[in-house]
Order: C-alpha cells, then sequence, then structure tokens
C-alpha cells in the first residue's frame, strides 16, 4: 500500500491549475458558451437563414439610434463614474483601516438593497415635482422644474450611483498598493499637489480606472431596470430593446442578432483593454 | 444542435415542475396575483386537493421556450389576449376542454377556442384633481395643450390602447377604428409628444398620478380604483372607456393538463371571478359574476360603463402586432 503510494510520483508535480479550474471551465461552457453558440445560429436561421436579421439591425434607422444610445449613456456613465469614484477611493486607501472599513461598508450595503427600489427612489427624488426640484424651488434657485428625469441626466445620475462600487473597489486596491512616499518625494522635488496627482498618482492607479472603468462600461452596456425607468424613450438602449424582442415579441431571431453584436463590440472592447493595459497589470489591479 | 440547448434550457426551467398532485400557476405577480391566489387558487386547492403553486412574472419568451424545448413547467398561465390569439396560431397553446370549463356563462370576448378570459378591464382617463384647473370630459381633452396644460402619462409599450386614443382625440368614430390608420394617429401624437410622460408598469403610473408628476394619464381602471381607495385626490372619466382582457391559458405539453382545466374552471366560475374582482377592481368575465358581488363593487367596474364602451380589437392587434411595434417604437425613438 505504502509502496504504491510512493510510486505515484505525478503527485509532486507542480500544479498546473487545469484540474481546478475544470469545475468553473464545465460551467462556463455549458451555461455560457453553448448557450451563446445557439444564440448566434437563431440569429442567422431564424424566421428563415441568412443574414436578413443583420441586415434589418444595420439598415434601419431606429436600430442605428438604439447602439448609438447605447454607447453614449456607457461612456457618460463611465466617465463620470471614474471622476466621483477616485476621490472616494483615495480617501478609502489612505483612511485608517478601521474606520475605512466602517465607510467600506456603507458603500457596499447600497449594493444589497433591491435595484427596483433604489431606482424608484430616485424617480421620486428627480422628477419634476420631487424632492430636488420641489427645495431648489423653494429657495428660489430656480423657477420652471429642471428636466432630471425621463432623459440623459437622469439615466447618468440612476446609473453612476449603482456603478459606484464596481469602480470603486478595484481603484482602492490599486491605490493602497502605491507608495505614499512617492507622493512625498515628488513634493519634496517641487512638484505642486496637481503635479503629483496628474504625473505621479493619476498613471500608476491607471491599471484600477482601466479594471474598474471596463466593467462600468460593460455593466452599462447591458442595462436594463435603470434606463427603462429614469430615461426617456429616446435614451432606450440596446438590452431593453433586446427584451422586448425577446420576451414581448418573440422576435428570437432579430434579438438573437442584436445580443450577439452587443457581445462582440463588448469582447472587442475587452481584447483591446488587454492590448492597452497588459492582462497582469489589469488583474493586478483587482 | 438548436434543439437539443433549447430542451436544455427547458429542462431546467422544468426543474421546478409539479408533481402530479400539483400545478403551476403563472401569473404579473403583485396585488394581481395576489388576488388571483386568493381567489383562485386557494379554493380550488380546499375542493380538488391539487396544490397551486405560484410563479410568475408571466414571460411570453419563457413560454416560446418551454413549449419548443418540449419541458414545460407551467400549467395555467396568464396573458395578454391579443399574445394567445397569436400564441394558438404558432401552436403554442392546448385547446380548452369545454366539457370541463362551463362556457355558458363566460363573456365570449374574451373566450376562445384556446383561452378563457381571466379578468377584463378598462383604460380610463385619470386624473390629478390638485394639478388640474377644470375637468377632462374625454380623450380629445389630452391633446388640449391650451385647456390643459401639463404633462400627460400613456402606457410606454406597443400595446392595444394608445393608438386608438388619439384617434378618437382625432374625430375618428368609434366603429371606424381598424385597421388602424398609424399614419394618423403618429401624426396626432406628435402634437403632444414634448409633454408625454410614459409609464412603464402599473404601479409607475399610480405614482405619476397621485404625485402631479403627470396632471392626466391613460390609466387601468384597477389602478386608479386603487388610488381611490388609499384616499388619493385622483378623478376619472370613463367616456369611450376601452376594454381588454387578460386571459387564462394552457401551454401546449403542460404535464398536468387535466388538473389545469379543473382550475380554469374554478377561476372562471361566478363565485370566483366576483371574489377577484372585489380584491382587484377589475371586472369579471363570468357574466353570472356580477349577481354575487356587493353592489358599491358592482358600480366601480367597467361593466358600469358600457355606454360608449369601445373593445380594443385583440384579433386586429394579434394580426399586426409586431408590424405597429416596429413603427411604434421608431417614432418613440425620434
Amino acid at each position: 500500500m505504502s509502496g504504491n503510494l510512493l510510486y505515484r510520483q505525478p503527485i509532486l508535480r507542480r500544479p498546473d491549475g487545469v484540474g481546478g479550474a475544470l469545475p468553473a471551465l464545465t460551467l462556463i461552457t455549458l451555461f455560457f458558451v453553448v448557450p451563446v453558440v445557439a444564440l448566434l445560429l437563431r440569429s442567422v436561421t431564424e424566421p428563415v437563414p441568412g443574414l436578413q436579421n443583420y441586415a434589418i439591425l444595420f439598415g434601419d434607422g431606429t436600430y442605428a439610434r438604439v447602439f448609438f444610445n447605447t454607447f453614449l449613456v456607457a461612456t457618460v456613465v463611465t466617465a463620470v463614474t471614474v471622476i466621483v469614484a477616485f476621490p472616494v477611493a483615495w480617501m478609502l486607501a489612505i483612511m485608517p483601516p478601521a474606520l475605512g472599513s466602517i465607510v467600506f461598508g456603507i458603500i457596499i450595503l447600497s449594493m444589497w438593497t433591491n435595484l427596483l427600489t433604489r431606482t424608484y427612489a430616485w424617480m421620486v427624488l428627480l422628477q419634476r415635482t420631487g424632492v430636488i426640484n420641489r427645495t431648489l424651488m423653494d429657495i428660489g434657485l430656480i423657477s420652471e422644474p429642471l428636466p432630471l428625469i425621463n432623459n440623459l441626466t437622469g439615466v447618468t445620475i440612476g446609473m453612476v450611483y449603482i456603478m459606484l462600487p464596481f469602480m470603486i473597489l478595484p481603484l482602492v486596491g490599486t491605490l493602497r498598493a502605491i507608495d505614499p512616499m512617492t507622493l512625498r518625494a515628488a513634493a519634496l522635488c517641487g512638484a505642486s499637489p496637481f503635479d503629483a496627482f496628474r504625473r505621479i498618482l493619476l498613471p500608476l492607479s491607471l491599471p484600477g480606472i482601466a479594471a474598474g472603468g471596463l466593467m462600468v462600461f460593460v455593466m452599462s452596456l447591458g442595462y436594463f431596470v435603470t434606463p427603462t425607468l429614469l430615461g426617456g424613450t429616446s435614451n432606450m438602449m440596446l438590452a431593453a430593446m433586446i427584451a422586448q424582442m425577446i420576451q414581448s415579441l418573440l422576435n428570437w431571431g432579430l434579438g438573437s442578432a442584436a445580443a450577439f453584436i452587443l457581445l462582440l463590440v463588448t469582447m472587442a472592447l475587452y481584447a483591446l483593454q488587454l492590448r492597452l493595459v497588459g492582462a497582469k497589470r489589469m488583474t493586478g489591479g483587482i | 444542435m438548436k434543439l437539443i440547448l433549447t430542451g436544455i434550457l427547458a429542462g431546467l426551467l422544468a426543474a421546478t415542475a409539479a408533481r402530479a398532485d400539483e400545478m403551476v400557476f403563472t401569473s404579473w405577480g403583485g396585488t394581481t396575483q395576489e388576488a388571483q391566489t386568493k381567489s383562485w387558487a386557494a379554493p380550488f386547492e380546499a375542493s380538488s386537493g391539487i396544490k397551486v403553486l405560484q410563479d410568475g412574472p408571466t414571460d411570453y419568451g419563457k413560454l416560446k421556450a418551454m413549449v419548443e424545448g418540449g419541458s414545460v413547467a407551467w400549467d395555467v398561465v396568464d396573458v395578454e389576449m391579443d399574445f394567445a390569439i397569436k400564441a394558438a396560431k404558432d401552436g403554442l397553446l392546448e385547446p380548452i376542454d369545454f366539457n370541463v370549463v362551463p362556457k355558458a356563462d363566460l363573456d365570449p370576448r374574451f373566450t376562445t377556442e384556446h383561452a378563457v378570459g381571466s379578468f377584463y378591464y378598462s383604460f380610463v382617463l385619470a386624473w390629478n384633481k390638485g394639478a388640474v384647473s377644470g375637468e377632462p370630459t374625454g380623450w380629445a381633452d389630452m391633446f388640449d395643450l391650451t385647456k390643459f396644460p401639463g404633462k400627460r402619462t400613456f402606457y410606454k409599450w406597443s400595446a392595444p390602447g394608445v393608438i386608438e386614443i388619439a384617434l378618437l382625440a382625432d374625430g375618428v368614430p368609434a366603429d371606424k377604428l381598424y385597421p388602424l390608420d398609424l399614419d394618423r394617429a403618429f401624426k396626432k401624437l406628435d402634437t403632444i409628444k414634448s409633454e408625454i410622460v410614459w409609464w412603464d408598469s402599473g404601479a409607475q403610473s399610480q405614482q405619476l398620478i397621485a404625485s402631479g408628476e403627470a396632471a392626466f394619464g391613460q390609466l387601468w381602471n384597477g389602478r386608479v380604483f386603487a388610488l381611490e381607495q388609499d384616499g388619493a385626490d385622483v378623478g376619472a372619466s370613463w367616456k369611450q372607456n376601452m376594454t381588454a382582457a387578460d386571459v387564462l391559458v394552457i401551454p401546449k405539453g403542460s404535464k398536468n393538463k387535466a388538473s389545469a382545466m379543473k382550475f380554469l374552471a374554478t377561476a372562471t366560475s361566478a363565485k370566483s371571478q366576483a371574489m377577484f374582482a372585489e380584491a382587484s377592481g377589475y371586472a369579471p368575465i363570468n357574466t353570472a359574476a356580477k349577481a354575487e358581488m356587493p353592489a358599491d363593487v358592482v358600480k366601480s367596474l367597467p361593466d358600469a360603463y358600457v355606454d360608449g364602451q369601445i373593445d380594443l380589437d385583440m384579433n386586429y392587434w394579434a394580426e399586426n402586432r409586431a408590424k405597429i411595434a416596429e413603427r411604434w417604437y421608431a417614432w418613440q425613438a425620434k
């Protein structure tokens, strides 16, 4: 028995991770790769074989508009999220750990509240007769309600709020890894605080911004509830259109084609980012 | 390949499928499904010994996937009537066994070979009394920005209702609505487009009107009823109220078809329909139900406003659903 055990030398082989990754790989193949292939097939076989679904999507002004809206919203949301998240992440990174974990907890807590509830809350705040407009009108700052809802502004506010944790988390990781002494050194060498930020802190935190930014951008591309409730009809995004095609109109061919294009674009973006930032730096940032 | 995949998908969906002495009822959730559970499922369980599991919300895509994959987890589904007509044509539904489901008292408007009525409702013109000076008297007032300024709210998705309202407001006689003149309808809607706030769910329509965010709106009568019950300061005009219905269907391949038929018999019975109407504010599809209801409930239902009432043409919509939807979303996105 013992001789047998000794004989099984391969156990000492350097682990290559394949065995451990097998469950996850199987899961991903079964529930992601296979359905994606099925999706692609549907888009070229329904209602009749051919590329007519793609022709419709590319040939129709309405769909082009929806594509444009989707990328516009995702871009604006990502940009605003980065700007809002950065100071928060920096504060978290330099805070005493005990206090930091409390603030962290508060940020995470928002993620545990039901999305629909939070979106309705924004509706109550942002609408023409909502809390914000009422207050501003009462103190005389404005005489007409500001259009904060059913437009791009509403979508951006609602989505940035939801996306913030996804930006802050990777960013804190990157910022914590930056040696504070580098900033002090910059100051000693005569750099102004802004210069230190622009030339030291910002470049060093790029991997975190890239990782968080990509996550936010990709999640925004596929967002459904918030744009539907806080946006207007002219802000319709791809996910809402796909849902409509699949659930209500049962036009699975066209819906699949739209979903497939969205997936392709997302993967292309990811590939581009890997190239620009490098896989190591990106995953290291999380 | 496609078949296998649909099979896997449907198999997963069916993992929740019911045992022999159980069946699954699927509806839209919220207060409507609560009322259906209380008024239909509870008495059915008591009399038949068959347990009714609740699922939802209704999702036409899921229903189609289940039927195509041959693994159906839903036994009775609450759907919109125009969908039911289209789905029956596409072979997604079981025919109703009218030997089990008594047909005599069912409203023929909402009964087909493959569906029995669930409940019916009317689109009415509702307004927030604090936000409107004067009293709107009909759909045309929703298009009169000088007499009735302010935001107005309509149902966002392409469905029977808004197109018809625009045409009526533009002077089309009620009996000449179909086939719908889409060009004319969109032209009329263009005149108030900037003042439209769209509602996406019943809850949202209530929130918009109750808060005065929208001064008026096209609402489901049950939602207005609920607002009134909550003490909101709302008014409603039933002039040219427009009926539409939800119907109950059995997806093709249901594993508990016999139980499902019996369930339909209970759900559409006068007593169950009366209970549901009282709880939800929606109208019964069983014509004998009125006798079972308190007088004040009868008064609040679309049944009490049949004068000038318009039945939205579900056959027309089933036929033209996709075509209208395409125009609708293109117009909205402009």
